[in-house]
């Protein structure tokens, strides 16, 4: 099947600030598809080129080298075809605040060839499914930040695109309404089978929500794969456990097996291999440590997250 | 060429109309208030000099210098102001191309310098009797020479800040001042001290405020220094977008996104 989106050892190194500078080299070559209906999750710290690689997909910052293609076509001989059928949000960028919200919107319907009575019934629809139907002709610098949020997915999905690109559209907003849309992504990917790239802070949602993740750092794919299979990369498993007696057993325990462990009052949390935690449990009933309580926490994308992190 | 989207970014600049004393002060506050001063100013000039055409010379040289600033400012003012929402991205990321972008601009700059004159012109009349339609077609003429200024200073302005960024606005207030001198505005160009002059013979304005006064005096038009004028303006207007295309492919080196505040 040939993919929505796809992009060919896309390079972007930017030019020494001042003489004598070093240029800075922002993606370093990544290839990557954005399959058919697929959510598909850009992960890294900050600096890792996200937002870089975002911007050279919207065509709104030239690669230095590489290729990209929509559709099976190249987006630089195609650039209006092509972002007729892309919708963008990002919580980093604004709407003119002197228009009223509903005037925003009407101004993008246009730019995507929406005629009025179709624009004003996807509004009210995206705009009562967000919760803001009520602030449509209040100007945009009388929102709040989740609000205005809010209205840039209005107008990301409003044409109906076939590729969204979402930059941390949930990062300023509350937990329901963050699930919200979360839920409302989803179900454009059912109903109008659009394809998703979506970056987020959020390793729950990322996990979530994302058919696949491709993980960048220092403007470099360092994996590519779904969640559930980056989380399980990560080994060590976090065992808590509310010690009732032999707490400095314990902790000479853990310095002897070299686990790393944080003791907090008498809660104690070690990090222990996967594999190794039923043997380890032996170990404590030999030591004669007594617990009340325990919990095994299974490695997380947060956990795959912090350690490419580093 | 989308209609679709130049209706769209003519909409983006036309409902703030609606609401904002800023850019209704700049329409029709401001000329206004030019219009009273150099009203007085001219019939005392008149009055002193005993030259019957001095009013009627400044005030027209007064619209249309509001003519050459409004043009400008709907092309450079427009692009700052998208820079100032951080909508530029939001622009540019869809299917809109810089040609639609620059026609959208040439064309607000047509609607709202008619508004400014659709207020100055019978403000004139009712204050000083002073009937500027009188000139018939040599106005379309004056006219349309200005307008063409207002845009090349404009895009060549809106270049600027494209490149260097926001830390050069201050070219979209200045640029069109520093034309104001040597363009023979107010005066005639042998006023100006004679080394001030070269300057003033190379900028395509200077002979059309001569030729507007020359007409208003009753004396014969110089027709060469017109087409003169003329094609220096069609020069002038083709290098200033050429420029403003190519700063705008530079910026995009740099990412659109780097404005965003």
């Amino acid at each position: 099947m040939q993919p929505i989106l796809q992009t060919t050892n896309l390079r972007k190194v930017y030019p020494p600030e001042k003489k004598g500078g070093t240029e800075f080299v922002a993606v370093d070559g990544i290839s990557f598809e954005l399959e058919p209906g697929q959510i598909l999750g850009l992960l890294g710290p900050n600096g890792a080129g996200k937002s870089t690689t975002i911007s050279m997909l919207l065509g709104v910052l030239t690669p230095t080298s590489g290729e990209i293609s929509y559709f099976g076509k190249s987006f630089e001989a195609n650039r209006s075809e092509i972002l007729n059928q892309v919708g963008f949000a990002s919580t980093y960028i604004s709407m003119p605040w002197r228009l009223t919200v509903w005037e925003n919107l009407r101004i993008y319907a246009l730019l995507f060839d929406i005629e009025y009575t179709e624009f004003a019934k996807r509004a009210e629809k995206f705009l009562t499914k967000f919760g803001v139907w009520d602030q449509r002709y209040k100007m945009m610098n009388q929102l709040s930040a989740g609000q205005v949020t809010r209205i840039m997915l209005a107008k990301a999905f409003i044409p109906h695109p076939k590729v969204a690109l979402l930059d941390e559209p949930t990062a300023s907003l509350d937990p329901d309404i963050a699930h919200e849309v979360r839920r409302f992504v989803r179900e454009q990917r059912e109903q109008y089978g659009t394809s998703i790239l979506y970056t987020s802070h959020n390793m729950d949602e990322v996990a979530d929500l994302c058919d696949s993740v491709l993980f960048l750092r220092k403007g470099k794919i360092v994996a590519h794969d779904t969640p559930e299979n980056l989380a399980g990369s990560i080994s060590k498993a976090k065992v808590r456990l509310q010690v009732v007696d032999g707490l400095k057993r314990i902790e000479r325990f853990a310095r002897e097996q070299s686990l790393p462990a944080t003791i907090i009052e008498r809660e104690v949390i070690l990090e222990i291999d996967e594999q190794k935690v039923a043997e380890f449990l032996m170990q404590l009933a030999d030591e004669d440590i007594h617990y009340s309580q325990i919990s095994i926490d299974k490695p997380t994308l947060e956990d795959y997250f912090l350690s490419m992190s580093i | 060429m989308n209609w679709h989207r130049i209706h769209a970014l003519a909409l983006r600049h036309l409902y703030p109309l609606k609401r904002d004393f800023d850019l209704l002060s700049d329409m029709i506050y401001w000329p206004l208030v030019d219009t009273i001063v150099w009203g007085v100013t001219s019939q005392w000039i008149t009055d002193a000099s005993g030259i019957a055409s001095a009013a009627t010379g400044i005030l027209l040289g007064l619209v249309l210098w509001n003519v050459i600033w409004r043009s400008q400012a709907e092309v450079a003012r427009n692009l700052l102001d998208e820079i100032q929402n951080n909508n530029l991205v939001n622009l540019f990321s869809t299917a809109l191309t810089v040609k639609e972008w620059l026609v959208s601009v040439v064309f607000l700059s047509v609607i709202k310098t008619s508004i400014t004159m659709a207020i100055l012109l019978p403000a004139m009349y009712l204050l000083y009797k002073i009937n500027v339609l009188q000139q018939g077609l040599w106005l379309a003429v004056f006219f349309l020479g200005a307008t063409v200024t207002g845009w090349w200073v404009g895009f060549l302005s809106a270049g600027v800040v494209l490149r260097h960024g926001l830390r050069m606005q201050t070219v979209v207030w200045t640029f069109p001042g520093m034309l104001l001198p040597f363009s023979a505005v107010f005066f005639p160009l042998d006023r100006l001290p004679a080394f001030l002059q070269p300057i003033s013979r190379v900028i395509p304005t200077t002979y059309i405020f001569e030729t507007m006064r020359a007409i208003v005096a009753g004396l014969p038009v110089d027709y060469s220094l017109l087409a003169y004028s003329f094609g220096l303006n069609f020069l002038f207007l083709t290098l200033a977008i050429w420029y403003f295309i190519r700063s705008f492919a530079y910026s995009k080196k740099l990412g659109l996104g780097r404005f965003n505040t």
